[in-house]
């Protein structure tokens, strides 16, 4: 099999700790793929290594390219986005400056041109922010593109890390808990959007999330953590049955609970 | 639009550059006094130095406290350069014509050797933060002005410290035949290294590297993440103030009606120290900030200086030996910081300007359409 992104017995130590444990999967292209598991899990250490944030043991491709001792700023060049779990913006920065640092490293014109100021830098920065303009446009934010990204309400900041992290022409996103703090609307909202961003720019999706209302709503495989290590993987319905995810979930009691008689409930 | 751009282009170039020669006939004019024209010029000078710290201080965050030691390397490189130069053009008393080739010359050397220092020590800023890069670059500056300063005149010939000694050591270097550094670098050249300055800096800023940097300033990680190479950006701009630093150095060493030689103590930590402070008494990355506080910092210092001088203060000094108004910059400088952190905690324009760059979009502002709607309205 070959999917846009490989990994295979991924492994990570912070010292005596294993973070993740043997990990391995495939991401086919154009798939809605969830990473789940239960906090300390090892989901977002998963996101980290891939992006090149951390150096990891093992191996992770991404179309074909080994992803290890690239920095994090190449893997982001090379097409694999990521926002963050406790959003990570430009506080400082416009909204719209937000999304326009992420197309830093793609544009034609460079520092020479910037100095000189050279119809080469005006046309550049125009296309860019036409561009910049037309993914707030999609994101709902252009109304507020020149106001500061603390200002905005949790939902659209986490919508303009999404739209900084599209500016990258992505092949792949990586979404950190997108529906952290999102109420039932806005959750279903974002389901929607996931599944349009992924038709429309033809991406790959990996999603790291504990909302299940989104995760058994909008993934099409999952791949369920515990501990650093892989539980189960296969379809929503398969995760959602499997005795182990349930183990996870809800506590080891349960195998004992299905397997004898009922024990005391009484707390 | 794209015409009047152009013309507007020109227009200012033309406008600059006859700022720049106006200053070279017009500042004798303007200001009589050699050493009222001298501070002038020197303000200027630092004025250069200011913002080129500002783009290593303020627009990338890093914390660098040896600033003079890249100034000190553009002033004796832009020295040599310039004395051999001038012999090599016939000698003789320096002229506005050959300051075309000898200024050119001396401010490209300096740039290039304090640009290669720059590179050197802004490779270890990748790995070292806040307090240690400063420790690096301090020790840089100081490395640098010892090395010069404690050069034996008695080392043996073809030696490296025998070519060393010939920069004068403690005394100073005093040109290619010891009578004096060629001062060919008159008001244009000073007037002219500031507008450009001022003009590169602002560009800088307003540019996607600029924002870039910003970013990086904020999250590095976040940067990183969408595509902004902490690595790259952080030596290019430790790079580009180690250049600017160096020409504001081949300014001050050719520096006309200024003093004729360049010492090792001009560059101690005290000018690094008034560097840092113009910057952050400005506002740590505004271009319009270090120009301000570029100026303050030496009309202020240099100022008491002056009044030290008056012959009234003498006199009272006759008196009161222990009365020493150099003493009091210290007090004042302390004075005016506080009062400037205490009531403005960013410096005096924070990171803004004077005036506020034309967001490059056809839309205007949402603020300028109400405003529009207002004016329709009545």
């Amino acid at each position: 099999m070959s999917g846009i992104l490989e990994v295979s017995h991924l492994t990570k130590r912070f010292g005596g700790l294993v973070c993740v444990n043997d990990v391995t999967f495939s991401v086919p292209e154009g798939r809605i793929f969830g990473l789940i598991g239960p906090n300390g899990a090892g989901k977002t250490t998963v996101f980290n290594l891939v992006t090149g944030v951390y150096e990891f043991e093992g191996e992770a491709r991404f179309a074909g390219k080994t992803l290890a001792g690239m920095r994090p700023s190449d893997i982001a060049n090379a097409g694999i986005a990521r926002t963050f779990q406790n959003i990570r913006l430009f506080g400082s920065l416009t909204v719209l400056e937000n999304v326009l640092v992420a197309s830093e490293n793609r544009r034609k014109a460079h520092l020479g041109a910037a100095l000189l100021r050279s119809a080469l830098f005006f046309r550049d920065e125009a296309a860019i922010r036409d561009k910049a303009m037309r993914l707030l446009e999609v994101f709902k934010l252009d109304e507020v593109a020149d106001e500061q990204p603390t200002s905005l309400s949790y939902g659209n900041q986490r919508r303009l890390e999404i739209a900084r992290a599209m500016m990258l022409d992505p092949k792949l996103l990586l979404l950190d808990e997108p529906a952290a703090g999102m109420n039932y609307g806005e959750a279903e909202g974002l389901k929607e959007q996931i599944r349009w961003l992924r038709d429309e720019f033809q991406l790959t999706v990996i999603l790291v999330e504990h909302n299940m209302q989104v995760v058994m709503g909008v993934c099409e495989e999952i791949h369920v953590l515990d501990h650093g290590e892989t539980i189960a993987h296969g379809t929503p319905d398969e995760v959602k049955k499997h005795p182990k995810v349930l183990a996870a979930y809800l506590g080891e009691d349960i195998d004992e609970e299905a397997a004898g008689p009922a024990s005391e409930v009484s707390a | 639009m794209g015409q009047n751009q152009g013309l507007a282009r020109v227009v200012g170039a033309i406008v600059l550059l006859g700022v720049a020669v106006g200053a070279e006939f017009g500042l004798e004019v303007l200001i009589a006094d050699t050493a009222w024209r001298q501070l002038a010029m020197f303000a200027m000078v630092n004025v250069v130095v200011a913002l080129s710290l500002n783009v290593i201080n303020g627009m990338a965050g890093q914390f660098s406290i040896g600033h003079a030691g890249f100034v000190g390397i553009g002033a004796y490189t832009a020295a040599i350069v310039a004395g051999h130069v001038h012999v090599a053009l016939g000698g003789g008393d320096p002229t506005f014509g050959n300051s075309f080739v000898v200024m050119p010359a001396s401010i490209l050397a300096a740039a290039i050797v304090s640009g290669i220092f720059g590179l050197i020590v802004g490779l270890p800023s990748l790995r070292l933060k806040g307090d240690y890069l400063a420790i690096v670059t301090l020790g840089f500056a100081e490395i640098f002005r010892l090395i010069i300063a404690t050069s034996s005149p008695r080392a043996e010939e073809g030696t490296f410290a025998f070519y060393l000694a010939k920069l004068g050591g403690q005394q100073g270097y005093a040109g290619t035949d010891e009578t004096g550094i060629v001062q060919y670098a008159g008001p244009f050249w000073i007037v002219g290294g500031m507008l450009l300055a001022i003009v590169i800096c602002w560009r800088l800023k307003f540019s996607g590297w600029g924002r870039a940097l910003r970013a990086l300033r904020e999250d590095e990680i976040a940067a990183s993440a969408v595509g902004v190479d902490p690595t790259r950006y952080k030596v290019t701009s430790f790079v580009i103030a180690a250049v600017g630093a160096g020409i504001a150095g081949a300014l001050l060493a050719g520096m006309r009606d200024g003093n004729p030689t360049v010492q090792p103590e001009q560059f101690n930590f005290m000018y690094s120290f008034d560097a840092i402070t113009m910057v952050i008494l400005g506002g740590s990355g505004s271009v319009s900030g270090a120009v301000l506080g570029g100026i303050f910092v030496t009309v202020t210092v240099r100022l008491i200086e002056q009044l030290q001088r008056l012959d009234a203060v003498q006199a009272f000094r006759v008196d009161h030996p222990d009365f020493d108004l150099n003493a009091l910059r210290m007090v004042v400088y302390a004075a005016v910081l506080i009062l400037v952190m205490v009531m403005r905690p960013s410096g005096v324009f924070g990171e803004n300007e004077i005036i506020r760059p034309k967001p490059g979009r056809d839309v205007p502002p949402p603020t300028q359409r109400k405003g529009v709607r207002k004016a329709e309205a009545t």
